[in-house]
C-alpha cells in the first residue's frame, strides 16, 4: 500500500467507526451534557455562594450555593461515569474489527498461491491492535472532555459577564488552532521515529542472528557504522519532537494564561461596569479550572495517544489490505466424481520470478494410479516447489499439471483437498481436540476407520498418552516427531487417494518412518514421498533424482548406475583416486 | 557468590550505570534540574500572587503592580515549559544514543559465546527498547523530585492560607491515596486476563501462519480464521470488564477530588465570611487545592524509576560479558601453517576438547570427519579464534592466535558457513562484507569462484541489487557467502560442507575453485560426505575430542568404523572400488 491510500484507508476506518456505532456515539453525546454539568455551573455557583453568601456574612446561602455546587459535582460524576461506560460500548467493538481484519488479512495473504513464507508477525500485529485500541479510547475521551468542558465554561462566561468572553475566546481559539497546525507535523516526527525504531530493531535483530559471521568476518566496525545511523536517526526524531511538543506548551500558555492576565488588566474596568466581586472570582474560576485544564489535557492527548493512534492504525490499516477478492468459482460443487489418483505434469517450467533461474524446465513426468515414487535431491534444488506444483499450491509459468485427467486450476482450495493431500514439514497442530486435529481433513470419519489408521501408523501410544481422542492438545507439549505422526494420521483417513509427503517424516526416527511409509504404501491410491533420508528413497518403487533442473527417474539399482549424484546421495563413494604408487 | 549478593551486586551496578546514562545527558541534564526546580516554584508562588492582584483590584489598590508580577511569573511559567519540553528531547536523545552506542560495540567486541547465548530477539530487545527506557533517567529524576514541589508547597500555602484549610485537605487526602492503590491491585487481575487471551490469539495466529501450507492445501483457509479469532469474545468480555473497572477509579477519584474541594471552598467561604481572609485568598485556596492533589503524580514517578532501574539491569547484563583481548602482533609474509597445541576445551565439567595437538600444513587441503558431536565445529572454531581454547595454545605460522591484530587475524583466516547471515544493503557490498574493502574487480572474481557470478548477472541490478529485493535460495545464500569468503581470507579458508545442498554441476564448479583458484591457502573442510573427504590431501578423525586418527581418506576407508560416518544406511563393507573419475580435472 503506498503511504497515500494508507492515509487514506485509516481516515475511512475511523469514520467508519463512528459511522458504524452512531446510537453509541449519541448516547455518548447524551451523557456527555450531564458531564459538563459542574464546568458548567462552577463559576456561576461560586460567584452566587460569595456574592449573596459569604461576602454579606449570609452562611447559610453561602453554604446552600456551595452545596449547590457539590450536587452539581456529583450529578457531574455520574455523567462521567455513564460516558466512560458508553467509551467501553464503542471502543472495544472496534477492537474486534481490527483483530478480525488483521487476522483474516494475515491468513488470507500466507495461504495465497505462490505466497512466501511466514511474512508475518503475529505478535507484533496484535500489540499494533491494542496500541491502536488504547490510543483510540484516550483520544475519544480526551477529544469528548475538551469540547464538553470548553463549551461548558464559555456559555458558564457568558452567563456570568458575556463582555469577557470578547477577551477570553480569541486567544483560546488561537491557541488550539495553533496547536493542530503543530500536529501534523508531529505525525510525521513520529512516524519518522516509530520506522527508525523498527529498523534498529531489524538490525539488531541480524546482527545477533548472524554475529558469527560479523566476528568471523572482521565486520565489526562495518556494522557498527550503519546501526551507529539509525541510532542517530532516531536520536535526531526524538530532539524534533522535543521540539514540537514546546510548539504545544506555548499553545496552551497562549490559550489559558495570556486571557486570564487579560481579563485581570480589565478587571478595574469591569468593575466599573458594574462586575461584583463574585463575577471576577467566577470569572477566574471558568478560567483556572474549566478551559486551562481541559487545553492541557487536549494538548497532552493527542500529543500523546493521538500520535500513535494516527501512526499505528495505518500500520494496523496496512497489514489488513485490500479487501478479498472474491474466491474463485465452485465449479467442483457440480463434481462431486472422484477422480482417478494419477497425476501428469506436461513441459512444466517454473521460477519464482522473472530474473530468477527456474526451478524446473520443461519438465514430464507420468505418475500411473497406484504408483509409489520418491523424489531425492540436494537441499534447495526445488523438492519442495516441486510438491507445490503438483499440488496446484504453485502454477507454473508454462505447461500443464493435472490430476486424473483433470486440470487444478477453477477448482476451490477445498474441493482440490477431495483429491489429493499434502503433509509438509511443518507439521501444523493447533489446540483443539485430539479428535479435531485427526480429523481435520475429514470431519465425519468413522471410529472403527480411525482406529484402524492410528494402529497401523503405530500411533496408538501416543493417542493414549495424550489421553484419548476427546483429550485437549497442547502443541507446546508434544514432540516434533509426535506432531508429525499426527499430521500423518490425519492424511491417512483423508478421502484424497493422493498422498504428498514433503518430508513430512523427518522427524520420526527411522523405524518408526518405516512403518508409516509401509502403511501408506499398502494404503489404495497414489503416494509422492519426498524423501529425507535414503531410506525413504529404497522402500519406494520408483525414485526421481533432482538435479538442478533436470531430472532422471528410475529403480534404485539403474539411479546407481546412471546417476552420481544419486551416489553420492546414497553415501557410496566416488573419488578422485589418484591411481598412485601408494597402493 | 550467593544469589541475593550477586544481585544486590547487580542492582548497584545498575545504579551506577543509570548514573552515567544520567550524566551523558550532558548540559541539558543540569538545566532541566534548574529549569524543573523554577518552575516548581513559580506555579506555587502563582495562586497567591494571583490571589493578591484579585484582592488589589477588588479593593483599588495599585493593582499594576500585581500584574506585573503575575504577567513575570506566567511568562516565567511559559519559557519554563518550552525549556522542559526541548530539554527533555534532547537530554533523552543524547542519553540513549550514547547507551546504545556503547552496548553495541561492547556486544561487537565479546567471545562470541557469551553473546550467542541471547537469543536475537532478546539481544535486540535489550540493544533498542531497554536502552530507550533507561535513557530517560534523567529527565524521570529531575521531574519526579521536581513534581514534588508543588504538591508539598500547595498544601503548605493552604495551612499558611489559613490552619483549618489545610487540615480539611489533609483529612481527605489518604483516602484518594488508598484508592489510587486499591485500583493498581484490583486492575491488575483483569489486565492479566486480557493479556492472556489476547496472547492465546496472537499464539494460534502464529501458528497458523507457520502452518499455512498445511491450510492452503487443505482449502481450510475460512475454517482457521473462524478458529483463530474464536476467543474474540471472550477479549470482549475481559476488556469491557477492564473498562468498567477503570471507569469504577475515575469516577471516584474525580468524586473525591471535587467533594474535597467543595469543602476546602465551605471552610474558606465560612473563613471569608468571618473576615479572616479575603476574597483573594478564597481563589488562591482552590487552585492550590487542585495543585496539592498532584501528589497522586509522584507513585507513577516511583514506577518510572523502577522501570528505569530494571532495564538498565537488562543492559547491564550485557556491559558485563568480558571483551576479547586481541594483540598487536603481525603474521610473516607468507604461510598458511595452522597448529593446534595440546589445546582443551572444557564445559559444563565435559572435555569437549581433549589434549589436540594436531598441524595442518600450508596450502593443504585437510579434510574433518567425526560423528555429530565429536568436535568438529568447535575445530573449526578454534582454528580462526572464534573460540579461545582453555589450555593450550593455536597458532598461525607459528604466532599465537591471542597475540594477533584482530584485522591481521580476520583477514589472514575466513570463514564459509552452511548457512551465511548476509550483510550490507548490495549484493556486493554482501560480499566485500568485511575488514578489508576489495576492489569491484575482485568482488567479480570471487563470486566467480563461488559460481554465484551468473544467477548474480541475471538480477534486475546486478550487483547492485538489495538484498531485500533478491530473493535467494539456501544454495544461492550460501555461494554469496562463499564469495565472500574467497573475496578476503588471504592464508586460510575454514569452510563448512557447503556443497552439501548443491547440486553436482555447481559443486564440481566449486571443487574445482578448491583444488584450483584457492589453492594457495589452506583449505580446512568440515565434511560429512565422502566424496569431500575423498578429495582432500588429508582427514582429520575427531571422535570425543581427541584426533583418533590423521592420514587420507582412502587408507582410513578400510576402517568400518570410518566408513559408518558416512553412510547413514548399514553399507556393505565391501573393498573400495578403485575409481578415476571422469571429466574432471585435477
Amino acid at each position: 500500500m503506498t503511504p497515500s491510500s494508507e492515509r487514506t484507508a485509516a481516515r475511512d476506518v475511523l469514520v467508519g467507526s463512528v459511522r458504524s456505532r452512531k446510537s453509541a456515539f449519541r448516547r455518548l453525546a447524551g451523557w456527555s451534557v450531564l458531564e459538563a454539568l459542574p464546568a458548567l455551573l462552577s463559576g456561576l455557583l461560586v460567584a452566587a455562594a460569595l456574592d449573596d453568601g459569604f461576602l454579606v456574612g449570609d452562611l447559610q446561602t453561602g453554604f446552600r450555593w456551595l452545596g449547590a455546587f457539590g450536587l452539581s459535582v456529583v450529578v457531574g460524576a455520574w455523567g462521567t461515569r455513564q460516558t466512560l461506560r458508553q467509551l467501553a460500548e464503542v471502543v472495544e467493538p472496534f477492537r474486534d474489527e481490527l483483530v478480525t481484519g488483521v487476522v483474516t488479512g494475515a491468513l488470507r495473504r500466507s495461504t495465497e498461491p505462490g505466497a512466501s513464507p511466514a511474512t508475518a508477525d503475529a505478535a507484533r500485529l496484535t500489540q499494533q491492535v491494542e496500541i491502536v485500541r488504547e490510543a483510540y479510547a484516550a483520544v475519544l475521551m480526551v477529544v469528548q472532555q475538551f469540547v464538553v468542558v470548553s463549551v461548558a465554561a464559555l456559555i458558564g462566561l457568558l452567563t456570568l459577564e458575556p463582555i469577557v468572553l470578547v477577551i477570553v475566546a480569541p486567544p483560546f481559539l488561537v491557541a488550539v488552532a495553533v496547536f493542530t497546525a503543530a500536529l501534523r507535523r508531529m505525525a510525521d516526527q513520529q512516524r519518522a521515529f516509530i520506522l527508525a525504531d523498527e529498523q534498529l530493531s531489524e538490525a539488531a535483530t541480524g546482527i545477533g542472528a548472524g554475529l558469527r559471521d560479523v566476528v568471523a568476518g572482521g565486520g565489526e566496525d562495518r556494522v557498527a557504522e550503519v546501526v551507529g545511523r539509525h541510532i542517530d536517526a532516531q536520536a535526531a526524531a526524538t530532539r524534533s519532537l522535543g521540539r514540537l511538543t514546546a510548539v504545544g506548551s506555548v499553545a496552551v500558555s497562549i490559550g489559558t494564561w495570556l486571557p486570564l492576565v487579560l481579563v485581570l488588566a480589565a478587571g478595574s474596568w469591569l468593575l466599573e461596569r458594574g462586575a461584583t466581586t463574585g463575577v471576577i472570582v467566577g470569572t477566574v474560576t471558568y478560567l483556572l479550572q474549566g478551559l486551562q485544564p481541559a487545553l492541557q489535557t487536549l494538548v497532552q492527548g493527542l500529543s500523546g495517544p493521538g500520535l500513535w493512534l494516527m501512526v499505528t492504525l495505518r500500520r494496523v490499516v496496512g497489514a489488513i489490505g485490500a479487501a478479498a477478492e472474491p474466491g474463485a468459482a465452485d465449479v467442483d460443487d457440480a463434481e462431486r466424481g472422484d477422480r482417478e489418483p494419477s497425476l501428469q505434469m506436461r513441459d512444466v517450467t517454473f521460477a519464482y520470478s522473472a530474473w530468477a533461474a527456474p526451478v524446473v524446465q520443461d519438465l514430464a513426468l507420468d505418475v500411473p494410479p497406484g504408483d509409489h515414487l520418491a523424489i531425492v535431491g540436494p537441499s534447495g534444488v526445488g523438492k519442495s516447489t516441486l510438491a507445490g506444483l503438483m499440488t496446484g499450491l504453485l502454477v507454473p509459468q508454462t505447461g500443464t499439471v493435472t490430476l486424473g485427467g483433470g486440470g487444478l486450476t477453477g477448482l476451490s482450495a477445498y474441493a482440490l483437498a477431495r483429491h489429493r493431500v499434502l503433509i509438509p514439514q511443518e507439521a501444523y497442530v493447533f489446540a483443539g481436540t485430539l479428535l479435531e486435529n485427526l480429523a481435520y481433513l475429514r470431519e465425519d470419519v468413522p471410529r472403527p476407520t480411525l482406529d484402524a489408521a492410528v494402529d497401523r501408523l503405530g500411533a496408538r501410544q501416543l493417542v493414549d498418552r495424550i489421553g484419548g481422542y476427546d483429550a485437549d492438545l497442547d502443541p507446546f507439549l508434544l514432540s516434533a516427531g509426535e506432531r508429525q505422526l499426527i499430521t500423518l494420521v490425519r492424511a491417512y483417513v483423508s478421502s484424497a487417494s493422493l498422498v504428498i509427503l514433503d518430508e513430512a517424516t523427518c522427524h520420526l526416527d527411522p523405524s518408526a518412518e518405516a512403518i508409516v511409509e509401509a502403511a501408506f504404501g499398502e494404503r489404495p491410491g497414489t503416494l509422492i514421498v519426498i524423501a529425507h533420508r535414503i531410506s525413504s528413497a529404497l522402500r519406494a518403487r520408483r525414485i526421481m533424482v533432482m538435479n538442478g533442473t533436470s531430472v532422471e527417474v528410475g529403480t534404485d539399482a539403474e539411479l546407481r548406475a546412471t546417476s552420481p549424484l544419486y551416489g553420492d546421495l546414497v553415501g557410496h563413494w566416488q573419488a578422485e583416486i589418484k591411481v598412485a604408487a601408494t597402493r | 557468590m550467593t544469589g541475593a549478593h550477586s544481585a544486590r551486586a547487580k542492582s548497584r551496578a545498575a545504579n551506577r550505570l543509570l548514573v552515567q546514562v544520567g550524566r551523558r545527558g550532558g548540559p541539558w541534564v543540569l538545566l532541566l534540574a534548574v529549569n524543573a526546580l523554577l518552575v516548581a516554584a513559580v506555579e506555587t508562588a502563582l495562586p497567591a500572587v494571583l490571589g493578591r492582584a484579585i484582592d488589589a483590584i477588588l479593593e483599588l489598590d495599585d493593582p499594576g503592580r500585581w500584574l506585573i508580577w503575575l504577567a513575570l511569573l506566567v511568562s516565567t511559567l511559559m519559557l519554563g515549559d518550552v525549556l522542559e519540553d526541548v530539554g527533555i528531547g534532547a537530554a533523552t536523545a543524547r542519553s540513549t544514543a550514547w547507551l546504545r552506542h556503547t552496548s553495541l560495540r561492547h556486544m561487537l567486541s565479546v567471545r562470541l559465546g557469551s553473546a550467542e547465548r541471547f537469543p536475537p530477539g532478546d539481544l535486540a530487545t535489550r540493544l533498542v527498547s531497554n536502552t530507550a527506557e533507561a535513557g530517560s533517567v534523567g529527565p524521570d529524576v529531575v521531574g519526579g523530585v521536581a513534581a514534588l514541589v508543588p504538591a508539598i508547597g500547595g498544601t503548605v500555602a493552604l495551612f499558611l492560607i489559613d490552619p483549618w484549610l489545610g487540615l480539611t485537605f489533609v483529612a481527605g487526602a489518604p483516602v484518594l491515596l488508598f484508592l489510587l492503590w486499591a485500583f493498581a491491585k484490583d486492575a491488575s487481575e483483569l489486565t492479566e486476563n486480557y493479556l492472556e487471551t489476547q496472547g492465546v490469539i496472537a499464539g494460534r495466529l502464529g501458528r497458523a501462519i507457520a502452518g499455512a501450507r498445511t491450510i492452503a492445501a487443505a482449502g481450510t483457509t475460512s475454517r482457521e480464521t473462524g478458529r483463530v479469532l474464536a476467543p474474540l469474545p471472550e477479549l470482549h468480555r475481559h476488556g469491557t470488564g477492564m473498562w468498567h473497572a477503570q471507569t469504577r477509579i475515575t469516577t471516584q477519584d474525580l468524586l473525591l477530588m471535587s467533594l474535597l474541594e467543595v469543602a476546602v471552598l465551605a471552610v474558606a467561604g465560612l473563613q471569608l465570611s468571618r473576615g479572616l481572609i479575603s476574597a483573594g485568598d478564597l481563589l488562591a485556596a482552590s487552585a492550590y487545592v487542585a495543585l496539592a492533589a498532584t501528589f497522586s503524580s509522584a507513585i507513577s514517578t516511583v514506577t518510572e524509576l523502577v522501570r528505569n532501574r530494571a532495564s538498565a539491569t537488562r543492559v547491564g547484563d550485557l556491559l558485563s560479558l568480558p571483551p576479547v583481548d586481541y594483540g598487536t602482533a603481525g603474521l610473516p609474509s607468507d604461510g598458511g601453517r595452522i597448529e593446534l597445541r595440546d589445546v582443551t576445551v572444557r564445559a559444563g565439567g565435559r572435555l569437549l576438547m581433549n589434549h589436540v595437538s594436531v598441524v595442518v600444513p600450508a596450502r593443504a587441503l585437510v579434510a574433518v570427519v567425526g560423528r555429530s558431536g565429536a568436535g568438529k565445529s568447535l575445530f573449526a572454531r578454534l582454528a580462526g579464534r572464534l573460540v579461545d581454547p582453555d589450555d593450550g595454545e593455536v597458532l598461525l605460522d607459528g604466532v599465537p592466535l591471542r597475540s594477533l591484530d584482530r584485522r591481521t587475524l580476520r583477514s589472514a583466516i575466513g570463514y564459509g558457513f552452511e548457512r551465511p547471515a548476509l550483510f550490507g544493503g548490495t549484493l556486493a557490498e554482501a560480499i566485500s562484507f568485511g575488514t578489508t574493502v576489495p576492489v569491484d574487480d575482485e568482488v567479480a572474481v570471487a563470486a566467480r569462484a563461488a559460481h554465484a557470478d551468473d544467477f548474480i548477472r541475471r538480477m534486475p541490478d546486478g550487483y547492485q541489487t538489495r538484498l531485500a529485493d533478491a530473493p535467494m535460495s539456501g544454495g544461492e545464500v550460501q555461494r554469496v557467502g562463499l564469495a565472500r569468503t574467497f573475496a578476503h581470507a588471504s592464508r586460510v579458508l575454514v569452510l563448512d560442507d557447503v556443497a552439501a545442498s548443491l547440486d553436482t554441476v555447481t559443486e564440481h564448479e566449486i571443487s574445482r575453485a578448491l583444488t584450483g583458484a584457492m589453492s594457495d591457502r589452506t583449505r580446512l573442510l568440515v565434511a560429512h560426505r565422502a566424496s569431500t573427504a575423498a578429495r582432500a590431501d588429508s582427514v582429520i578423525w575427531l571422535d570425543e575430542g581427541r584426533v583418533r586418527a590423521y592420514a587420507p581418506h582412502h587408507e582410513l576407508w578400510l576402517d568400518p568404523a570410518y566408513r559408518a560416518l558416512f553412510d547413514p544406511v548399514a553399507a556393505p563393507a565391501d573393498p573400495p572400488p578403485v575409481l578415476v573419475e571422469i571429466g574432471a580435472a585435477p
